[in-house]
């Protein structure tokens, strides 16, 4: 009899309609702590702010009601490892609606495979690495541009450059993401009449670039591209100032363009150039946000710090969900799936609209480091500011 | 020739701070039979005190350096008193997996308080260099192996020539015989520990100067420090320089010959190497 009413009494709530419906739950292990943590941070603030605003805005129109989104993120403790697991249990215990990726490739190669085998589509913007979107897997969407394209605009920009840097050093982590970055950057020097002096990997785990930088300095390279993560970046520049080592130009894939980097680094951020997939102007109109300078202004506001393009990148990933699934008017994955795969739509990240691999294409923006400030140089269009170039020694600074 | 001139610089100086590194963790392990794996964590601890004291205070870091290992210090013979006591008798296996939850909880509490925020510390000079026979000396990592050299030589001068250096020594040697000479080890560990991690502390503060401080650098110098430990052995303080000199120089030398993707292969590949050729390490015993 017990059973009997329970199961009638949940009926009924199950049938008065939008009020009582579940949200839509999103699920993510994201770095909260850990070596990661820095970057991870992003996801994780980014993540909720888009939820916050998509709520506040109504939530997400499935059929005759509205719906609330709900977020779960668990912390991987920059464990890969415990983050294929958290997804395993966010898949198959948490019974969540749709999954939402970590930060970097090495994870993000490894979370995929859970997304492909629960079939519960993956829209993520943290890897880059071509390698994520090579395996012909049908439920794993990705919002950075390819990581072999990271560096294509510098080397444009380098052709326009005077006098044009001859000599190339590339360096590069050993991770899926720089090796990646790496073998793009190869073919895109080789397009163009540089000489690739020096081809070098590194241990991700290197703190010491003596050794290279000495190597750099005897051979005196006009150009030095860096594929690495922050800390070692940071860690390179550093120990090139305290061994003068002063190329006419060098370039980061990462960490350039945040704040972090340029707190950390003081004066001798100046000069460094780097990339963003996203710039936070006005143009970038956000159907929640207004545009991407205001969603940049409240970010700053609401956590303390500034956004970078992996907080506009994740908010991108919220969005899409969204998008697809009112455009699915359905919240079974697979209709969901293919919703995503036809998305176009713009927001305050850019366009949003996945190739066939389910990987996004956005240009790098290449950036540089003055006085301490961003400065947005060259763009898809050509040059956007001056480029304070060749750099002068780390003695006449 | 003009590089591997500044190879063995480099590495010279490098290795120089890993010896301050390991310092304190090979005090610890030789005195008290503890392999304290939270030796990093503090390690990161006196980098973060110098950098507040730089950054919110003006301090210059070698200044804030004698601040940073006394609270290094207090911290470490508070620790020892009354958490690491309580195993002190305990099989290694306990003591090991104790210090690592301290290394778990120290990270962490520091992630809470100074957030994951990547840190340096940057003095005026910390980019200045001279010419030195043809190779680049950066200023800040001399003073730093001359800090270094300096604690090293104290340390070895505290142990073979006070009474309580000998009373350290003599409890590691002979526990019974120390405490019939009334030796209270209680006190005498607890003080070691602190010594101990006041040298974390030293290193911290140097490490901060030519390198970047986040939570998370505690675990890869605890490793550094523990293949130092094994390839000097635990004798001496000066079997400590030497193996970390050694160190430094080999992984220079990896990262240009061999390839900077290799540096930590070989370095624990000889690791792995002397504990098999020469368990009691290249100069001294091992525990």
């Amino acid at each position: 009899m017990n059973t009997f009413l329970i199961s009638f009494v949940m009926a009924i709530l199950a049938c008065a309609g939008p009020s009582f419906a579940a949200p839509i739950e999103l699920g993510a292990s994201i770095q909260l702590t850990g070596q990661f943590a820095n970057t991870g941070r992003y996801y994780g603030d980014a993540y909720q702010f888009a939820v916050d605003k998509i709520n506040a805005a109504g939530g997400v129109k499935v059929g005759k009601g509205r719906e609330k989104l709900t977020l779960k993120i668990l912390d991987n403790q920059s464990d890969v490892n415990l983050s294929v697991r958290q997804y395993v249990q966010l898949a198959s215990q948490d019974k969540i609606n749709f999954l939402l990726g970590s930060f970097a490739s090495d994870f993000v190669l490894a979370d995929s495979a859970i997304a492909e085998k629960y079939s519960i589509p993956m829209i993520q913007g943290g890897g880059a690495s071509d390698q994520i979107f090579s395996r012909g897997y049908k439920y794993i969407f990705g919002t950075l541009p390819p990581a072999s394209d990271y560096f294509q605009s510098t080397v444009d920009l380098m052709g326009h450059l005077k006098p044009t840097p001859k000599s190339i050093a590339l360096l590069y982590a050993d991770d899926a993401f720089d090796v990646s970055v790496a073998e793009g950057t190869r073919k895109a020097i080789g397009k163009i009449p540089f000489t690739l002096a020096l081809d070098q990997r590194y241990s991700s785990k290197t703190s010491d670039f003596n050794s290279l930088l000495s190597l750099l300095k005897s051979q005196n390279v006009d150009a030095i591209l860096v594929a690495g993560h922050e800390t070692e970046i940071l860690n390179f520049i550093r120990q090139a100032k305290t061994l003068n080592v002063s190329p006419k130009f060098y370039s980061f894939t990462v960490g350039v363009p945040s704040a972090d980097f340029r707190n950390a680094l003081g004066q001798d951020a100046n000069y460094a150039f780097g990339m963003s997939s996203w710039v936070p102007t006005r143009t970038l109109k956000d159907e929640y946000f207004g545009d991407a300078e205001q969603f940049a202004r409240e970010y700053q506001k609401r956590f303390g710090y500034e956004p970078d393009y992996h907080a506009a990148s994740a908010v991108a990933d919220v969005e899409a969900f969204v998008k697809a699934i009112e455009s699915a008017n359905s919240l079974e994955p697979a209709k969901v799936r293919d919703a995503i795969a036809r998305l176009d739509f713009d927001n305050l990240y850019g366009r949003i609209h996945f190739n066939e691999n389910g990987q996004i294409n956005l240009p790098q923006t290449v950036v540089q480091v003055q006085n301490s400030k961003l400065v947005p140089i060259y763009g898809p269009k050509g040059p956007i500011e001056n480029a304070l170039y060749p750099m002068p020694p780390w003695s006449k600074r | 020739m003009q590089l591997l001139w500044q190879i063995l610089v480099n590495g010279i100086l490098l290795g120089g701070l890993y010896a301050l590194m390991a310092l304190g963790l090979v005090l610890v392990w030789g005195v008290l039979n503890i392999v304290n794996l939270a030796h990093g964590a503090l390690i990161m601890l006196g980098a973060y005190a110098c950098y507040y004291l730089f950054a919110v205070f003006g301090w210059d870091p070698f200044a804030a350096l004698p601040v940073s290992m006394l609270l290094l210090f207090s911290l470490g013979y508070v620790l020892q008193r009354f958490v690491l006591n309580l195993v002190i008798r305990a099989p290694m296996f306990n003591t090991l997996l104790i210090t690592f939850g301290v290394e778990v909880i120290i990270t962490y509490l520091a992630q809470i308080t100074f957030s994951a925020d990547f840190r340096t510390i940057n003095p005026s000079y910390a980019g200045a260099n001279f010419t030195f026979l043809g190779a680049t000396v950066p200023l800040a990592r001399l003073f730093a192996f001359g800090v270094a050299l300096g604690l090293t030589a104290a340390l070895w001068l505290f142990l073979d020539h006070t009474r309580i250096g000998r009373a350290i020594r003599a409890t590691a040697q002979n526990l019974i015989a120390a405490r019939l000479y009334g030796v209270n080890p209680r006190q005498l560990y607890a003080l070691t520990f602190g010594i101990g991690a006041a040298l974390a502390g030293a290193a911290g503060t140097l490490y901060g100067v030519v390198s970047q401080i986040n939570p998370y650098i505690g675990a890869g110098l605890t490793g550094k420090s523990f293949a130092i430990a094994i390839i000097g052995g635990l004798d001496k303080s000066i079997y400590v320089l030497v193996g970390g000199l050694f160190l430094g120089i080999v992984e220079s030398l990896t990262a240009l010959y061999i390839g900077p993707t290799y540096t930590d292969v070989v370095s624990f590949g000889i690791l792995v190497s002397v504990l098999i050729v020469r368990p009691t390490g290249l100069l001294g015993r091992t525990a």
